[in-house]
Formats: structure tokens, C-alpha cells, sequence
């Protein structure tokens, strides 16, 4: 489903990504952690399409096809979410008004037909169960006053009600505390299907104990230093990320 | 209802929807516009006063009478295509403890140029408030003086400017605060597209008596293109020692991180823009207290953003 060679990407001059390779199947949740600084949250935007992000080398395919020439509308249309780190405020805009807009325009893409306000109401009630957003929340401006935790489980919401095929979350464990950490991990585990894949990228291992990982891949330096399984998440918990540095200077 | 078209105010009398059914789309693509104003007058206990505006020499005199409540609602429309000059002349007094919310709309044609000239005088415990949608025309200027005649008046100015196009729109307002424990806040916003310009020249005077004065100043504009250009002036001349007054200014552009967003959940890029230029107005409008008033407006603002070239 994605497929990623050898990307490299910069941020103004500066490279920060510095040849990443990384095959993502249907169904599977792929963990990327990293120390900071490690370029996990770069590879995040590269893939939506974000502007001031620019590849320098590499390729990426998402169903086969090129990604990276592609708008960020298109990216999202083709079934691709990129869950933020830091949600930005937008007052004037309701949430359900702005969801209602990309539901359609997503389905519009699809050549499905677009949803009227009362069905669009339905589906936006239903989904803001999994994740415990009250009514009130939907119709304030997006994300205006919301807390931390609160954004977070509006990002997971917005997932759920686009139904996307590759879910890319940046950090959606930080800043929770315990109990938003618990309703985010539900409402992740709630949206996992056979041909719906995630990238969950993470400082900690903590979210990996709620929403277990299929593989998890270590970032250094814009580099994946490692690969594994779920264990690789406990040993790094452990050790810290201070062991693959020292095992990627002594591999030299 | 009338077909013609005037350049001059008039009155529109009996259902208060008749002022509001003249923006009905089906009658402006039928060339059918007109300009005038309502005046709604109030007791305490809701039952209407029968009053009009005296004539003065270009325009209108109003005394809100006593233990009344009174809503102007002012529109100045055309369609016509060839350069003309409308203009609109208040001079309005708030009788003691009275209260009136005035409603201005501008969509005049493409090559006119319309002037605006209100004079309120504010007196004791009075209240009023002005709510100011300039969406279209070549040079628009709009004039407003308030004077805080009488102890605890209280003001509220805002205004709303779209310019496209080469468009011209100049706001100047004074709040000339004279008695103690005045009230005021003026929250002017503009849209600046192609190469249009968009003057704001906002002057509060605190006279020496008038202590305890609160009053606060905002102009805020959002700029489309390279082109548009914004200016402005806000001021302050504050002569009382006990006061609580304040003043800013922002000119800025759509912010990327919030197109960023909306992008990525699938909303086109130009759809993404105008959310965004609709999130920054409809504050304006939402603060209109009549909602038919307010159902003109919103369609108002979509046109005068999203004719874009």
C-alpha cells in the first residue's frame, strides 16, 4: 500500500531526512520511534504534503502510484490522514461545519454521493461516542479552547469520520494524560481493519501498550537505525536510545 | 414594492421584510434594486412608535424620543454599471437612557462612489450601536462621529469591508468620549483582495471630565493577495487621568497552518481559502441581532469573496 525508497527531505537548508525505507501493508501498524530531532515528525509531513517540506531524493508510492506530486486535498481524498501533533485553532469555523466540508469533498472524490446536513449529523453523533466528545464540542469553532487531550481526540474523531485507508498519527500520545491516553488508544484500536494500515510515530512506548504494533521501527539521524517487533519497543523503554547509537558507531 | 431605481434614501414602509426583499437574488438578476432605510422605534413595553426622520439638506435628522428602543437598518444598493455618487447624511441624538442599533449595507455598483456621514450624539446612559457591511463599489467612505455626550453612555462601532478589484473604501471614525464612565468598543475588520485598498483612521478622544472611560479599539485585516494594501490609523488622545482604554491593529494573510490543515482533510485548497475568509467575517455578522438581516449578509460575503478573478 506504501512504499517508500531511500526518501530524503529537507526543511529550509537543512536535510533531515537522509534516505528512509519503509513498506507499509494493508492492515498492518507500523511503529516509528526516535529520539528528538530524529526526523519522525518530518517523514509525517513529507507524507501529507506538507508546504516548506521538500524531498531531495527518493521516491514514495501509495497504491502504486507517485504520492509526492500530489496535493495535500488529494493525499486525503486518496484515503491518507495525517493525525497532527499540534492541532492548530480555527475560531469561525465549527467542527461539524468543517467536517461536514471534508467528509463531502472526500466523497465527492470518490464519486460517492455527498451527505446532507441531517446525515452528516447522524455520522458525526455516532463517531464523537468512540472518542467521548460531548455535542457541544462539535458545534464550537475547530478546536477553539479545546485542551490538549481534547484536540487529540478530535483528530482521532476527524479519522474516524473520513475513514481513511493509511493512518499516519505524529505524536497523538503527547501531552495526554492517562485517561485521554486510554480513550485515543480506543478509538485507534476501535478504527483498525484488515485493509486499513497506521503509522504511529512515538517518542514513548506507552500508546504501543495499548495499541500494539505489528512492526516497530527506530529513527536516528533520518535514518531507520532498527527494526523489529513489539519487543523492540519494550527493550528501547528500557535502554533508552542511547544503546543504537552506540551499536551504529560500533557497526561501522 | 418599488421598481426603480433611486440614488437617494428613502423610506420603506409597512412589512419590515419588504427592505430585505429587495436583495432577493430573482429580483437583482431582474435588474430590480433600490436604496432606502427602515426605522423601527420602540416603548419600553414593545408597542411601536410612529415616527420619521426629519429631512435636512442631503440627508436625515433623528431624535430617538425618551423611554424608546429604536433599530435603523440603512442599505444603499445598485446594479447599475456606469459611474454615479450616492450619498447617505445622519445626524442622530440618543435621547437619555435610550438605546439604537443602526444597520449599514453597501453594494453599490461597480464604477460607484458612495460617502457616508453619520453624527450621533450619545446622551446619559444612552446606547449605540453601529453595524457597518461594506461589500461593494468603487470608493466608499464612511464617516462616522460619535459624541459621548452624557455620563455613562455606551458605543459599540463595527464595520466589515470587503475590497476587490481596485476598490477604494475609506473608514474614519471619532468617539469623542466627553463625561465620566463612558463605554466604548469599536472592532473594525477588513478583506483586501486584487488591488484594492482599505483605509482605517479611528481617533478616540477621553475629554478631561470624562473619567473612568473604558473604551477599546480594534482593526483587523486580512490581506488576499500581493497587491491589496491596507492602512491603519489608530488613535488615541486621552486627556482624563482615570481611564481604561486600549488600541490595536493586525494586518496579516491567511494563515498557512490552518490552510495546511483543512487541506488535509480533503478540503480543496480554494474551498480551504474561503472557510478561512468566511471564519475571519462571520464574527461581523453574527453579531446582527436580526436574523433576516443576518441571512442577507452571509450570501452578501460570499459573493464579495469569492468573485475572485
Amino acid at each position: 500500500m506504501l512504499d517508500i525508497k531511500n526518501l530524503e527531505a529537507s526543511v529550509g537548508d537543512k536535510q533531515i531526512l537522509h534516505g528512509i525505507t519503509l513498506k507499509v501493508n494493508q492492515g498492518e501498524v507500523h511503529a516509528i520511534m526516535g529520539p528528538n530531532g530524529s526526523g519522525k515528525s518530518t517523514l509525517a509531513n513529507v507524507l501529507a504534503g506538507r508546504e516548506g517540506y521538500t524531498v531531495t531524493g527518493g521516491t514514495v508510492l501509495y497504491d502504486g502510484k507517485n504520492l509526492l506530486d500530489r496535493t495535500p486535498e488529494d493525499r486525503a481524498a486518496e484515503g491518507l490522514f495525517l493525525a497532527f501533533q499540534y492541532p492548530v485553532e480555527i475560531p469561525g469555523v465549527s467542527n461539524t461545519y468543517f467536517m461536514k466540508t471534508a467528509l463531502n469533498a472526500v466523497r465527492k472524490h470518490q464519486g460517492k454521493p455527498e451527505l446532507d446536513a441531517m446525515d452528516f449529523l447522524k455520522v458525526i453523533k455516532e463517531k464523537a461516542k468512540l472518542v467521548e466528545i460531548p455535542e457541544t464540542m462539535l458545534s464550537r469553532g475547530v478546536n477553539e479552547g479545546f485542551s490538549g487531550g481534547e484536540k487529540k481526540r478530535n483528530e482521532i474523531l476527524q479519522m474516524a469520520i473520513l475513514e481513511p485507508r493509511l493512518c499516519l498519527l505524529d505524536e497523538t500520545d503527547s501531552g495526554l494524560d492517562i485517561d485521554a491516553l486510554q480513550i485515543v488508544a480506543r478509538g485507534i484500536n476501535a478504527l483498525r481493519r484488515p485493509d486499513r494500515a497506521f503509522i504511529v510515530v512515538t517518542h514513548y512506548q506507552r500508546l504501543l501498550n495499548y495499541v500494539q504494533p505489528d512492526f516497530v521501527h527506530v529513527l536516528s539521524g533520518g535514518r531507520i537505525v532498527k527494526s523489529g517487533g513489539k519487543e523492540l519497543a519494550l527493550e528501547l523503554e528500557k535502554k533508552g536510545y542511547g544503546w543504537l547509537e552506540q551499536e551504529k558507531i560500533g557497526s561501522r | 414594492m418599488n421598481q426603480e431605481d433611486t440614488s437617494s434614501p428613502r423610506t420603506v414602509s409597512g412589512d419590515p421584510s419588504s427592505l430585505y426583499g429587495m436583495m432577493d437574488p430573482g429580483l437583482r438578476s431582474a435588474g430590480v434594486t433600490a436604496s432606502g432605510f427602515r426605522l423601527d422605534v420602540r416603548r419600553g413595553d414593545g408597542s411601536s412608535i410612529e415616527l420619521k426622520p426629519e429631512p435636512i439638506k442631503d440627508g436625515q435628522r433623528l431624535t430617538v424620543p425618551p423611554g424608546s428602543q429604536a433599530t435603523l437598518i440603512e442599505k444603499n444598493e445598485s446594479l447599475r454599471p456606469e459611474p454615479y455618487t450616492t450619498q447617505s447624511k445622519w445626524e442622530i441624538v440618543l435621547s437619555e437612557g435610550t438605546k439604537l442599533n443602526h444597520y449599514k449595507l453597501v453594494h453599490e455598483g461597480p464604477q460607484a462612489t458612495h460617502h457616508s456621514f453619520l453624527e450621533v450624539e450619545v446622551r446619559r446612559a444612552a446606547s449605540f450601536q453601529s453595524h457597518v457591511f461594506l461589500f461593494e463599489g468603487a470608493q466608499i467612505r464612511n464617516t462616522i462621529h460619535v459624541r459621548m455626550a452624557g455620563e455613562d453612555a455606551e458605543c459599540l462601532l463595527e464595520g466589515l469591508y470587503v475590497g476587490s478589484g481596485s476598490r477604494v473604501i475609506e473608514n474614519h471614525t471619532l468617539i469623542d468620549h466627553q463625561k465620566p464612565r463612558g463605554t466604548s468598543r469599536e472592532l473594525y475588520k477588513g478583506i483586501l483582495d486584487g488591488r484594492s485598498r482599505g483605509l482605517f483612521d479611528g481617533l478616540i478622544i477621553v475629554q478631561k471630565e470624562a473619567q473612568k472611560t473604558d473604551s477599546a479599539q480594534t482593526n483587523k485585516n486580512l490581506l488576499l493577495s500581493a497587491e491589496a494594501k491596507a492602512v491603519s490609523n489608530p488613535e488615541l488622545k486621552i486627556f482624563a487621568h482615570d481611564v481604561k482604554c486600549r488600541h490595536g491593529s493586525t494586518i496579516g494573510q491567511i494563515d498557512a497552518a490552518q490552510l495546511f490543515y483543512l487541506r488535509s482533510r480533503g478540503v480543496p485548497q480554494a474551498e480551504a481559502r474561503r472557510l478561512l475568509i468566511y471564519a475571519f467575517a462571520s464574527e461581523m455578522i453574527e453579531q446582527v441581532e436580526i436574523p433576516a438581516l443576518r441571512d442577507i449578509l452571509f450570501p452578501c460575503l460570499n459573493l464579495a469573496t469569492y468573485i475572485r478573478k
